[in-house]
């Protein structure tokens, strides 16, 4: 992901695109690799996948009618293959202790990760972008090493701490915030209004929390880089107006800080199961969590596969971007 | 917590073009960091905090698994329990210098051996390029689609829970980010004017590779590596937050603030504590990686 | 790119801010009871909850009801066994496999569809007959394990069906409040309207879309339904007990798991009541005017020895002095806040399956040491036990606290105790295993938690002979031909006194004997607002929720 700094002189665009083909041709093995990494994962968990419909105390008859009946009997590879195929057609299977379909699921939870991820996004950019810009400014002074030391605590935090601490403060001893859930009628009924934004705030500041202190670092780093190089003193020397050099540094440090900023919200938008959890929040992380703890077989790796499947298109993305800004990046 | 400090790969990538190979660098980096006042001071509390859990036997502690359901949930400045007591009426101060040993472990251990692993696969991947480039990057490609603690949380769930289970996952979970750092490097340095005159030269490649790359390479891969310890720290506490992790009633930090979150009304601020240690130890990992890439940075 | 985005979705949320503001807000005057549940999700809808008795308690009773149900109108007498939708039931005299249930007339489901024999029929054939259309595997494993001996239901006449059993079993109507009537037709409906590839798939689409839109009997109708979110219950005016008309007119029930995260919902006014707060958190929750309900629950907190060759649980002097040793109420006042009964058996006096055991059950240090003398062991001569038990777990209460506190009080006794902790899931698994198998680790005691509502749960698993693994619970392989004998008699003494009065004799053998070091019952926990009043916290599971109001 990082550019590669290379030699001078840039290559022509039909280097670019062909990197790019041969960038996307390369994740069809990819996902393939990933269905099986899930998969396997999922099933060489030690219990029995029917755990969530069949208590312990069922007799042994039972539990092989069910296992029959659910096609856990059948040999691992067969397992495999049906699913990949079935998934291919967009059809993840159900959920043993539901019975709903796992895509439907997933997809709903996803839809409020990403609620989330905006919400956090937009907290933490805002500040990270802010904070940054200032620390790079006014580099070594107190300035930076105030903002400095607020984006390191922002990354250093064990942030599902923080999250119960925001909890004890907002919601029970100030009760301004409520502590949990996703809105009073539940993610179904969102809205993007007061009553609503209530419950949002505080998973969305501990969520932001690392992306700002990430942004802040990596703007940081890039104005004080841009504002040191030579040029800039001869385009002050010039006379060219403050502005003019702040434009200068927006422009430069843009594709990097985007390229960092694209990731950060690439990786909230995959959901912490930890967040999640703490707040109730009912995103893909929440999915997960349950999916663990009730051993839902088809739900646990259906949800692997579409966060992982999810990644594996950003981390492409982030490629072609970062190809098509800067087309002298070469890759091997 | 997936949400990794990628500034510091971008940082690291970029900042080691400069690094020359002389001799006197690493003294002169030396020398700038102990001149470097914050680096000097987590320096110092890691040191503190390194020595206390080595020497916790001897500090004429309480037993740190010994309670008493008469004393639990004390609070800090009880007379005989300066930190108060847990859940479980045991003694937070020898708990948290005891909890080091575990934590730091969890903490270090898999962000040594992801150092070791994926560096070596970076720079062989970088150096040699071509297919086997290839063939190692995209192997990497696959488990780097994960996220890192959906990784970690389903390697431990399927090796089941255990303190070995957890190193064995988070150093599954550092190897591909430690990988495509050191080949993005390598691949970047192995470009460089002084590594293709040295070729020039005749110089062999396990000579360019261990003398060239490597000295230039190693020091922004380390860099990375140290500000992956704070991840690491937090990542292995999740862990335990979701019962993958270290088992009860050992003392690890990331385990007493899980177990402690229920005494968070009636005792926030010995609850708060094992987060607290988490937090001190990663800030400073995390200014210490700083400082020594600032102090790495020649051009400043 | 990003910045477009992300500026956009700001424009979208600060249009949308000021059009939410611009909609004036509905004022209603209708009195909502919000529930914090501990279940991670809502339980199943569809007629058989999962997660436990929770999910009985929460989408099984309120929305459902059985041929049978519980006595839930007390917070002082045992909760027993009542008619529910059978109004009266007998066994037939010469082929004691069969029984006539008489229905309930006049009763509908939600959907306005007529309850009758043949409903009956299908709701015991969607979990038994594996040929009929709605026969659904994922309803047979909560549903068929806790009525082990049902075998098939065939219709009399409209009022009137006949129940057939395995084998002569006098436990079927105490089983039988586990198999809740869904509407046949409401579910032909979504199965008419079900698209799939052949009549399983169909059957399947038909459940889940049942399962968003079901109908029961019950005095609470379902009314939304945001999958592992809320599940909002509004009042079945029409209910065919017009003294159980709930007087609140919607329930919302919300799962959080966590308790910390339950606390402090409560706390924010985020919900009016939780289930099982944080124990810690109860000071708080009492100095700030919440209301705290506890009850003894049918659960029993005990360690279940192993009686294998070579165990020193097999001399009962040991089992006796272990129950003498424990200062139950020092663990009940010190450890849990108050949140425990103490154990003197599974059912306690007052209990119609009490007995009288003349073993009494009681904290005697002089006694058990006096015993353990006998026995053998002494101040230097300890005996070696090992436990396995779990670091969490339903029902567990505080697992690794309450098992410290045994070991400190049993070495008084000169017990050494040895524990051998395990994560909850592989505990409840080799509970399966016994005694014998290498995952009890040496092991001579488990601690795995029970509920004691029905009697094959709560005494005939763990002390019949033929109930050892693989085939049922009893970890130990107890083989008593008391035990035995006593089982079989119960299960073949069909008046419902006379079956009860045989149970109390089983319960009170296996209190002579020490079966179990009996520990504690569990209370259910429950905090909530001072606003919720008319609340009867009844011994059991179950908690019914329409005398319940709500005071503005």
């Amino acid at each position: 992901m990082p550019p590669s700094p290379t030699r001078g002189e840039g290559k022509k665009e039909s280097d670019v695109l062909a990197y790019i083909a041969r960038r996307i041709v390369y994740v069809i093995p990819i996902v393939i690799s990933v269905a099986l990494v899930c998969f396997l994962l999922v099933h060489i968990t030690p219990g029995d996948p029917l755990v969530a419909v069949l208590p312990a105390d069922a007799s042994q008859e039972l539990a092989a009618q069910l296992r029959a009946a659910y096609g856990f009997d059948r040999p691992l590879p067969v397992q495999f293959g049906l699913w990949l195929l079935r998934a291919l057609h967009g059809d993840l299977g159900n959920s043993i202790a539901t019975g709903r379909p796992v895509l439907a699921e997933v997809m709903r939870a996803v839809g409020n990760t990403v609620t989330l991820a905006i919400a956090a996004a937009i907290i933490g950019f805002t500040m990270g972008i802010l904070l940054g810009l200032i620390a790079g400014y006014f580099r070594e002074t107190w300035v930076d090493k105030l903002a400095t030391s607020f984006a390191i605590a922002g990354v250093s935090v064990p942030h599902y701490w923080l999250g119960m601490v925001l909890v004890i403060i907002f919601s029970v001893e100030l009760n301004w915030l409520p502590a949990v859930g996703a809105g009073p009628g539940g993610s179904a009924a969102w809205a993007w209004d007061w009553e609503h934004l209530k419950y949002l705030l505080l998973p969305a500041i501990t969520t932001a929390v690392i992306p700002m202190g990430i942004v802040t670092r990596t703007v940081r780093a890039l104005t004080g880089d841009i504002l040191s190089q030579d040029f800039v003193e001869a385009l002050r020397a010039k006379g060219l107006h403050e502005t003019g050099v702040f434009r200068h540094v927006i422009k430069n440090a843009a594709p990097t800080a985007l390229a960092v900023m694209g990731l950060q919200l690439g990786y909230m938008l995959g959901g912490s199961i930890l967040i999640e959890t703490v707040f109730s929040w009912p995103g893909s992380g929440f999915l997960l969590n349950s999916a663990i703890f009730q051993r839902d077989l088809p739900l646990l790796q259906g949800t692997i596969l579409v966060l992982a499947l999810f990644f594996v298109f950003l981390n492409l993305l982030v490629d072609i971007a970062q190809a098509a800004i800067d087309p002298r990046i070469k890759r091997g | 917590m997936t949400e990794l400090p990628l500034s510091a790969t971008a940082d690291a990538a970029l900042q080691a073009a400069p690094a020359t190979k002389a001799r006197g660098y690493w003294a002169t980096v030396g020398r700038r960091i102990r001149r470097d006042k914050v680096s000097m001071a987590c320096a110092f509390v890691l040191l503190l905090i390194f020595v206390s859990a080595i020497l916790a036997p001897w500090l004429g502690l309480e037993d740190p698994y010994k309670g008493s359901m008469i004393r639990r949930l004390r609070h800090i400045g009880t007379a005989g329990y300066p930190l108060g007591t847990d859940e479980l009426g045991r003694d937070m101060l020898a708990r948290l210098v005891y909890g080091g040993r575990l934590s730091l472990v969890i903490g270090i251990l898999p962000v040594i051996l992801a150092f070791c692993i994926g560096t070596s696969l970076g720079l062989v991947a970088g150096y040699v390029g071509g297919k086997l480039n290839t063939a190692i990057m995209r192997t990497i490609d696959v488990f780097y689609a994960f996220p890192s603690v959906l990784l970690a949380i389903a390697i431990s769930g399927a090796l089941g829970a255990g303190i070995l289970n957890s190193i064995v996952s988070l150093t599954v979970v550092f190897v591909p980010q430690i990988t495509r750092v050191a080949e993005s490097v390598t691949t970047g340095v192995r470009n460089m004017d002084f590594v293709e005159a040295a070729r020039a030269s005749g110089a062999g490649p396990f000579t360019i590779m261990r003398v060239h790359i490597l000295g230039n390479v190693l020091g922004s891969i380390f860099v990375y590596a140290t500000s992956l310890i704070s991840v690491s720290m937090i990542l292995a506490a999740g862990l335990s937050f979701l019962g993958l992790g270290t088992k009860p009633p050992e003392p690890e930090w990331g385990l007493m603030l899980n177990t402690l979150r229920t005494a968070i009304y009636v005792n926030p601020w010995v609850a708060a504590l094992p987060g607290a240690m988490i937090f001190a130890v990663s800030i400073c990992f995390n200014l210490l990686s700083d400082g020594l890439r600032s102090a790495m940075d020649i051009r400043n | 790119m990003l910045i477009k985005t992300t500026a956009r979705a700001a424009l979208i949320a600060a249009l949308a801010l000021t059009t939410a503001a611009a909609w004036p807000r509905a004022a209603s005057a209708e009195t909502v009871l919000r529930i914090g549940m501990t279940a991670g999700d809502i339980p199943r809808t569809l007629g058989q909850p999962d997660q436990g008795f929770e999910g009985n308690r929460f989408t099984g009773v309120t929305m459902y009801d059985a041929l049978t149900g519980w006595d839930l109108s007390s917070a002082d007498k045992a909760s027993v066994v009542i008619p529910g939708l059978a109004t009266e039931w007998k066994v037939d005299d010469a082929d004691k496999t069969k029984w006539t249930f008489k229905l309930r007339p006049g009763v509908t489901f939600h959907d306005g569809s007529p309850f009758n024999a043949d409903a009956v029929v299908w709701n015991v054939d969607k979990v038994l007959k594996q040929d009929a259309p709605q026969f659904d595997p994922s309803q047979v494993g909560v549903t068929a394990s806790r009525m082990p001996t049902l075998a098939s239901a065939k219709k009399i006449d409209d009022m009137t069906v006949e129940l057939t059993t395995k084998e002569p079993d006098s436990f079927l109507p105490i089983n039988l409040t586990n198999l809740f009537m869904a509407s046949p037709a409401k579910w032909q409906h979504f199965y008419d309207k079900a698209e799939g590839a052949d009549a399983k798939a169909k059957s399947q689409a038909a459940w889940t879309a049942f399962a968003k839109d079901a109908a029961g009997t019950g005095p609470w109708k379902m009314a939304s339904f945001t999958p592992r979110e809320r599940l909002e219950l509004v009042k079945n005016a029409n209910y065919w007990d017009k003294a159980r008309v709930p007087k609140i007119d919607k329930m919302v029930l919300v799962p959080m798991p966590e308790a910390n995260a339950r606390t402090a919902a409560l706390l924010s006014g985020q919900v009016d009541w939780v289930e099982a707060p944080a124990p810690d958190a109860l000071p708080e929750l009492k100095q700030r005017g919440f209301k705290l309900y506890a009850n003894e629950q049918p659960h029993v907190w005990p360690w279940q020895f192993s009686r294998v060759e070579g165990s020193p649980w097999n001399d009962i002097r040991v089992r006796k002095a272990a129950n003498l040793c424990i200062d139950r109420e020092g663990l009940r006042d010190g450890l849990l806040a108050g949140l425990m009964v103490p154990a003197t058996g599974t059912f306690e006096p007052g209990h119609p399956w009490r007995g009288k055991p003349t073993f009494e059950i009681k904290y005697d240090k002089p006694a058990a040491q006096k015993l353990m003398q006998e026995a053998g062991f002494g101040p230097n001569k300890k005996l070696a036990v090992k436990i396995q038990t779990s670091t969490s777990g339903s029902g567990q209460m505080q697992p690794l606290p309450m098992n410290e506190y045994l070991q400190q009080a049993l070495a008084e006794c000169y017990f050494d105790v040895q524990l051998d902790v395990i994560e909850w899931n592989t505990l409840f698994s080799n509970w399966r295993r016994g005694a014998k198998d290498p995952s009890a680790n040496g092991s001579n005691a488990t601690n795995v938690t029970y509920a004691a509502m029905d009697p094959f749960f709560a005494l005939v698993r763990f002390l019949q002979s033929g109930m050892a693994p693989p085939v049922s619970n009893n970890w130990g392989f107890i083989n008593n031909p008391k035990f035995d004998e006593l089982v079989k008699k119960a299960r073949q003494t069909f008046g419902p006194a006379a079956r009860d009065a045989a149970l109390a004799e089983l319960h009170a053998a296996s209190v002579d004997d020490a079966a179990f070091l009996y520990v504690a019952h569990d209370v259910g926990p429950r905090a909530m607002s001072p606003k919720v009043t008319g609340v009867i916290q009844p011994k059991s599971w179950f908690i019914d929720f329409s005398p319940i109001s709500m005071t503005p």
